[in-house]
């Protein structure tokens, strides 16, 4: 059957803590990602701040990697010439703003155990504030089910999915569950309960929420992890940009389009390649012979 | 074996060979199959049945004869006597292979069972006469039996005619509306006839003419559905019923409801409190039931689809043409429409949805004589588009309609639509509340 793909309203940090891919049993069927809370999903629905955007490609092909922070972290963006429209949408963005994204989720696998999960849009819309809060209140209802539902499916280890389906879920869902049960066990609640807690001190400020839980749990941003992840010391850092800027020179120094891009390959972000750009300047180890140029010294 | 264990075989022997029956002989064959050869006292009966002449009308060591309400749903190979209550042909696909199959309800004096031929060259079945048939399969679908005939199975004409079973001990269960599916056999429906008229159908696989059926829509207090009464049952607008044994079928893609020849309709005297708008649905429910009859979703716009917007119609046929040739009409003047197709979506699953030009006026808040204008200035159909997604994208929406299913998932022919109000803060609240209950 070739209908449509479920928009999951699903936060940051429950979307990046997924690790677990699976390709549907149909044939010509999409990959889904199995979050943590079992959410089998291939697209979704999600609403934030766009934080920043950058074109790593060219004016002429655009490929725009942009980070949009919820209540709990970021969802990565990235969208490029097999989105037009919704690359040229990302185009008139303003940073910072309120944005609604409607998307497929692609993964990256940088090794065996980690999968990096990012968003690649087929609609981005600017959204005023009061869309933003229902969006959030929608994911927050939405997590809070799954929570509900991977209790029960933990509760029943040898459940099928049509056990489940009694408890009040859809065949997605149980499925979902019962595949998380299977690959992650038990889930962190305290940590999804973080998400719920943000949402909802977002949405009512008045109210004194606590719900007791602890506060260092899932305070780090699941970005600085991903970041963390990319495990290149600074030294290696200097060596590979050092290396790179060799390749690129074509005797003016190494322009700096190119240099970003081959960053960007090598999993460097931008604000990264900036800070290494000016620790090479200030230990006097490149040097800038023109403007939009670098050269190794 | 004793010979007081076998004397029931005995006796059966005799009265079924009848004239020219010898005890004696009857006994020593009956000790050679058993003793000798081995085999079963069923398989032993009928060899000496063939013996006589008295063939059973099929031979078959491995399969056992069962009644319906006997069946558990894992027989690999049981014979059956049963009536035909009810045949339709069907085409499906099977392994992404178009394929005709025959499916309809079995009945025998002990229940009813739904039932599938697989190879429709093998035989064909006639509604209301009772056969014989050998080799069947079954298994459980949906909590209920299923009768399958394969490639091995086969079927006869049964000397013994069985009448409708009048009353059937597989429990027609108390089903609400909302909770119909399609595929379910025998329910019970309590509702309140919302309207009916009559209707001529030259009915499938009958040669009897034309027959008059009762339809109209049924509800109780989760929701409504279109019924289907295949006898005259005097059934009355605003009068509350019980009907038994009703089944369901999609038709059209819209599930519905039959009042067929087994049901049993009993007036009810209460009064039912039927909601008398739309019943609230969400996306997995519409497709878990296969459709529904005035259903409300409410959820995103996630997409607007190609072919929204300003488009030109033909004014004869009303297809919609490029230019200004139409397919069918050649050249025409042709005139301006506009309609949306869009996905909305809840969270639970997709729903696509069909909006007529006053409903999208309405909703992107542009009149088809506006839209005509930003055409015209800006020389280009497709600015409309990029209005309607500037303005209704991610918007969440209530839409009422029928919705029916096909491949691609449940669509919706919207009656109304609109911005759906949400209490942010209320819900909110609502949600604060359950996790600091749960915690």
């Amino acid at each position: 059957m070739m209908s449509r793909e479920t928009a999951w309203r699903i936060f940051a940090g429950e979307l990046n803590s997924s690790s677990l891919e699976k390709k549907g049993e149909e044939e010509r069927s999409p990959v889904y990602v199995i979050t943590p809370l079992g959410t089998r999903l291939n697209r979704v629905l999600i609403a934030g701040v766009l934080l920043d955007k950058q074109n790593i490609g060219t004016d002429e092909e655009p490929l725009w990697r942009a980070r949009i922070e919820d209540v709990s972290g970021s969802y990565f963006v990235n969208v490029g010439r097999y989105e037009p429209e919704a690359a040229a949408a990302m185009a008139g963005m303003e940073t910072p703003s309120f944005v609604a994204v409607i998307g497929k989720i692609r993964t990256y696998r940088p090794d065996e155990t980690r999968v990096l999960v990012s968003i690649r849009p087929e609609k981005i819309v600017r959204i005023d504030a009061l869309t933003r809060q229902r969006i959030v209140l929608e994911t927050a209802q939405a997590t809070w089910k799954r929570l509900n539902n991977m209790k029960i499916a933990l509760s029943m280890p040898d459940a099928s999915a049509e056990d489940l389906a009694v408890h009040g879920m859809t065949k997605d869902d149980a499925e979902g569950a019962i595949e998380a049960a299977e690959f992650y066990g038990t889930p962190e609640s305290s940590k999804y309960l973080k998400l719920i807690q943000n949402s909802l001190r977002m949405l009512l400020p008045d109210s004194d929420i606590d719900l007791g839980l602890p506060e260092e749990v899932t305070d780090l941003p699941d970005e600085i992890e991903i970041e963390e992840r990319s495990g290149i010391s600074d030294v290696d850092k200097e060596d590979l940009m050092l290396n790179i800027l060799g390749e690129l020179d074509d005797g003016r120094g190494a322009p700096m389009n190119d240099i970003k891009n081959r960053a960007a390959a090598e999993g460097i972000s931008d604000t990264e390649l900036e800070e290494m750009i000016s620790t090479l300047l200030d230990k006097g180890l490149a040097y800038e012979p023109v403007l939009g140029r670098l050269k190794k010294i | 074996m004793k010979m007081e264990e076998l004397t029931p075989h005995i006796e059966e022997l005799k009265r079924v060979i009848g004239e020219g029956a010898d005890e004696e002989q009857i006994i020593e064959e009956l000790n050679t199959y058993l003793n000798v050869y081995h085999v079963s006292v069923d398989a032993a009966k009928k060899g000496i049945m063939r013996k006589y002449g008295k063939d059973t009308p099929f031979v078959s060591a491995a399969s056992i004869t069962k009644k319906i309400s006997e069946m558990t749903g894992d027989e690999k190979n049981v014979d059956l006597t049963a009536r035909v209550v009810f045949i339709e042909e069907r085409q499906i696909t099977a392994k992404g292979v178009p394929k005709t199959i025959f499916s309809g309800i079995l009945g025998d004096e002990t229940g009813t069972a739904s039932f599938t031929v697989w190879d429709v060259s093998k035989f064909v079945l006639e509604k209301g006469v009772t056969y014989d048939f050998r080799n069947a399969y079954t298994k459980m679908w949906n909590e209920k039996l299923q009768i399958n005939f394969g490639d091995r199975s086969l079927a006869g004409i049964s000397e013994k005619q069985m009448e409708a079973p009048e009353r059937l001990l597989s429990a027609s269960s108390d089903t609400k509306i909302a909770e119909l599916r399609e595929g379910v056999g025998n329910v019970t429906i309590t509702g309140k006839i919302l309207s009916v008229e009559t209707k001529e159908v030259i009915p499938k696989g009958e040669n009897a003419g034309p027959k008059t059926v009762f339809t109209g829509i049924i509800a109780d207090d989760t929701g409504k559905i279109q019924f289907t009464a295949w006898n005259d049952f005097d059934l009355k607008t605003n009068e509350t019923v019980c009907a038994k044994n009703a089944y369901i079928r999609a038709w059209r893609g819209v599930p519905q409801l039959n009042f067929g020849d087994l049901c049993e309709i009993s007036r009810v005297d209460f009064i039912l409190d039927v909601q008398s708008g739309a019943n609230e649905r969400s996306v997995a429910e519409i497709v878990r039931a296969g459709g529904g009859l005035d259903v409300m979703v409410t959820g995103a716009i996630v997409d607007i689809k190609t072919g929204s917007g300003l488009i030109r119609r033909c004014p004869q046929c009303n297809r919609s043409v490029l230019g200004d040739e139409c397919a069918m009409h050649g050249k025409v003047e042709a005139v301006y429409d506009l309609r949306m197709k869009i996905v909305i979506d809840d969270g639970t699953g997709p729903l696509s949805a069909v909006v007529s030009k006053e409903s999208t006026e309405e909703l992107i808040g542009i009149t088809l004589d506006d839209a005509v204008a930003m055409a015209k200035a800006t020389g280009d159909n497709d600015s409309v588009y990029r209005k309607m997604e500037e303005k209704i994208l991610v918007m969440n929406v209530f839409a009422i309609g029928n919705v029916l299913s096909d491949e691609y998932g449940p669509m919706m022919i919207v009656r109304e639509i609109g911005k759906a109000a949400k209490d942010i803060q209320k819900e909110a609240k609502e949600l604060l509340d359950k996790v600091e209950g749960a915690l």
